[in-house]
């Protein structure tokens, strides 16, 4: 068939065989876009050699070359050099990306996506249209539309190059569009993990943005998608020194994080902000400000009527006055845990809870009440379907009702009464048929 | 006398009985009965002393010793290994030929090409069959002389013949030369789009085969963008130039600067970066981008300067001072209308150099 083609290339007399293959090739998948192709390519009356069977060289050449040459052609044919340099570089470092990468772990070539590289070409043709025409603003808005066009996480490489293109750029560089380009790529940075590279961006595009009311494709405000990031940037980059144990640095960080989640005018997260403040405030061992910022979360998730952080932040609360050793606020503090959560449904602090109060019993060595909440903690982290915490609940029932039994069995033992005896004896003969957790006391 | 002999080469009658019975002459450039003979090598013929005389020029006075070796029958041709020998030498020969054509025809001299691609295309028959994908190189080469000389029919014909033997190559270097030529082609007969066709194709190759940012690729820019100011898409044309000059830029100062370094052995090192044919083309190239930016009612200052620049950077390079200097203050001047401009100090160094050299 190939060499049909070949030959048609150069004498009429061989056409006819081409056009019955033409008709065959109608059914490939391809050929509708190609034949679409072809209409775009050549506008009636272009008359590119054409043939009288209707075939043109061009024509021709979109089946027998690849895609990739056929759009690099298309877009230096219609004058957009700049669009080529660019989409061949694209495709080359595409190829050393999968090159680089262990063979089947890349996915598709993008030079065998025609989706993605025709709405390559049709968008960086527009966007150098516009540049011809020094519209700079349309230019980034045509980039930022690639980006985003490239949302699925194998394309991340795609997206930034687009970001940056449109956020980099010497004439333009301080429109909307590349400001929520900007915005973007502090966001694409954080979700990375290149902290630094997402606060210098989300610093540009906070600079950018103020004094103005941008909104970005969502109508989002983009000053305060900027604050956003640059708030959950900050409390990331406090989690180093966290860990490293420097407070100081950290909760200098996550000050800076909280201030600017006010700024933005944000509760959720401002509450997120100081939750997390108050953590490395717990962490730092400096309770008291710990327990300030806690009430202040409280009072937010109540304006906010979010239950889930206001569970957060009574856990957070517990460990701290637990910290300082008050029993009884303590105890307080975790029972209006346990309503908080079983009125809004949250079994996993439900369950946390019980076990605490347990934990806290036992401590107290009221070890029969520590078994009651520990066997409440199991029973919702059954209905969790968690197993590790339900493994841990178990242990705990099992000691606490171990404990508690132990302390019965020492004290009818040493009243020796006749009524203990009884007690010991039944207690002897049944044990071995029993359920321990039949308890001959009860 | 003795030195117009020794221009063109020597030639006698041919003297009939010496050759062997039944074998008819012919000329080695029009295939015409040939009734003189070289001289020198005694195994090339000619219809008459015009021939003869183009031929010397064109090429024969580059090979005419080879031939003996490859056309007077010897007892050890007729043997295999002799065989194997004169077939490598063909081979030699032909690379020879393609080096003589190529540098002639980016000289201009199409006519005096002629001789060495005809030869070329004969001896590349002859190893490798007619329509083998090793004719291609051949076949241009033939093309484009014709082309020069204003033979369109036959170049077409000969490009239709290149087109079909590339088909079975998968290089890219050869596309890339085939579509170059057809896009040649198609500017000289007046079919623009075609020519565009065959220029987009040409880059398209070009970067495969040499990269984006090499001077092949960037050689098809020019010509595509000549195709467009044939079309009056100016905005096109002028961001093309702009490609090309910053291409040719980068390279001419990288070269200006390895020749500093290395002025101890200045020729040798020029001799490495450049051949005479090339630099005729890359002036020829420089020359007509200035002319449109001298022409251009934006006078683009920046532009100017830029290929300025470049000639006399490429002049410098040649060793010719005086038209270095010429471009050189052009490119000054451009670039003095534009305050703090970056390519103001470059050439006030290159401006310096030549006035020390002098």
């Amino acid at each position: 068939m190939n060499a049909a083609v070949r030959k048609g290339r150069h004498t009429g007399s061989f056409l006819p065989e081409i056009t019955s293959n033409h008709n065959k090739m109608r059914k490939s998948t391809q050929h509708g876009w190609r034949k679409q192709q072809q209409e775009q390519l050549l506008p009636p009356g272009s008359g590119l050699e054409k043939s009288a069977e209707g075939l043109s060289k061009a024509e021709i050449s979109l089946f027998r070359n690849s895609l990739k040459q056929n759009i690099c052609v298309e877009l230096l044919q219609q004058g957009f050099h700049r669009s080529f340099s660019e989409l061949f570089f694209l495709l080359g470092s595409d190829q050393q990306r999968i090159a680089a990468e262990e063979p089947g772990s890349a996915g598709l070539p993008l030079e065998q996506q025609w989706d993605k590289l025709e709405t390559l070409r049709r968008h960086l043709s527009r966007a150098e249209q516009a540049e011809n025409t020094c519209s700079w603003t349309v230019v980034c808005d045509q980039r930022l539309f690639l980006a985003q066009f490239f949302s699925s996480p194998e394309d991340v490489w795609l997206r930034l190059h687009f970001y940056h293109s449109c956020a980099d750029r010497e004439r333009g560089g301080r429109s909307r569009p590349a400001t929520e380009a900007r915005a973007c790529l502090a966001e694409v940075y954080l979700q990375l993990g290149d902290l630094q590279a997402a606060r210098q961006q989300a610093d540009l595009c906070l600079q950018q943005a103020e004094d103005r009311d941008w909104l970005d494709s969502s109508d989002l405000p983009l000053r305060l998608r900027a604050l956003r990031a640059l708030s959950s940037i900050y409390s990331r980059l406090a989690d180093a020194p966290l860990e490293a144990e420097d407070y100081s640095e950290a909760l200098r960080l996550l000050h800076r994080g909280h201030s600017i989640a006010t700024e933005a005018e944000d509760k959720k997260l401002e509450f997120e902000a100081l939750l997390r403040l108050g953590l490395a405030y717990q962490s730092a061992g400096d309770h008291a400000t710990a327990k300030q910022i806690f009430n202040t979360c409280m009072k937010i998730c109540g304006t906010l009527q979010d239950a889930e952080g206001l569970g957060k932040s009574y856990k957070a609360m517990t460990k701290s006055i637990e910290s300082e050793g008050n029993t009884q606020d303590t105890l307080e503090c975790l029972e209006k845990l346990v309503d908080i959560s079983r009125e809004n449904g949250l079994p996993r602090n439900l369950a946390d809870a019980f076990l605490c109060l347990g934990n806290i019993y036992f401590t107290m060595r009221q070890y029969s009440r520590a078994c009651e909440f520990f066997l409440q903690g199991y029973q919702v982290s059954c209905e969790l379907g968690d197993v590790p915490l339900l493994q841990k609940a178990q242990v705990l029932v099992g000691t606490a009702q171990a404990r508690s039994l132990i302390r019965k069995f020492g004290a009818d033992v040493e009243s020796s009464s006749p009524a203990a005896l009884q007690r010991l004896v039944s207690w002897k003969e049944t044990r071995g048929r029993k359920d321990v957790s039949a308890n001959a006391w009860h | 006398m003795e030195a117009s002999h020794h221009v063109l080469g020597t030639s006698s009658k041919i003297i009939s009985l010496a050759s062997a019975r039944g074998t008819e002459k012919l000329c080695e450039l029009c295939q015409g009965i040939a009734h003189l003979q070289c001289i020198k090598c005694r195994v090339t013929f000619y219809c008459g002393a015009e021939h003869q005389q183009a031929d010397w020029v064109g090429i024969h006075e580059r090979i005419c010793e080879v031939l003996v070796s490859i056309r007077s029958p010897t007892l050890l041709s007729l043997q295999e290994a002799g065989c194997i020998q004169r077939q490598l030498k063909k081979v030699e020969l032909i690379e020879v030929c393609r080096l003589v054509a190529l540098s002639k025809l980016s000289e201009g001299k199409h006519q005096e090409a002629l001789p060495a691609a005809q030869f070329c295309m004969r001896c590349s028959i002859d190893v490798h069959g007619p329509r083998s994908v090793q004719m291609v190189p051949a076949y241009l080469l033939l093309a484009e002389a014709n082309m020069g000389m204003g033979n369109l029919a036959r170049a077409a014909e000969l490009l239709s013949q290149a087109e079909w033997a590339a088909l079975k190559s998968s290089e890219h270097a050869v596309h890339q030369r085939l579509h170059r030529c057809l896009g040649h082609l198609h500017t000289a007969t007046g079919n623009l789009e075609a020519a565009l066709f065959n220029f987009a194709n040409d880059i398209y190759f070009a970067s495969e085969e040499y990269g984006l940012g090499s001077t092949v690729t960037h050689g098809g820019y020019f010509l595509m963008a000549n195709v467009y100011a044939k079309l009056g898409e100016m905005p096109i044309v002028r961001s093309l130039y702009y490609e090309v000059a910053k291409t040719w830029h980068y390279q001419l100062s990288n070269f200006l600067e390895t020749h500093i370094q290395n002025v101890q052995s200045p020729e040798r090192e020029l001799e490495t970066c450049y051949d005479k044919a090339q630099r005729v083309e890359v002036d020829d190239m420089l020359r007509t981008m200035l002319e449109f930016e001298q022409n251009d009612f934006r006078k683009d200052s920046a532009q100017i300067a830029l290929v300025a620049h470049c000639l006399a950077m490429l002049w410098f390079l040649a060793g010719d001072s005086l038209k270095a200097l010429g471009f050189g203050n052009t490119a000054l001047q451009a670039s003095q209308l534009i305050p703090n401009h970056d390519l103001t100090e470059p050439i006030q160094g290159l401006l310096q150099l030549l006035l020390t050299a002098r």
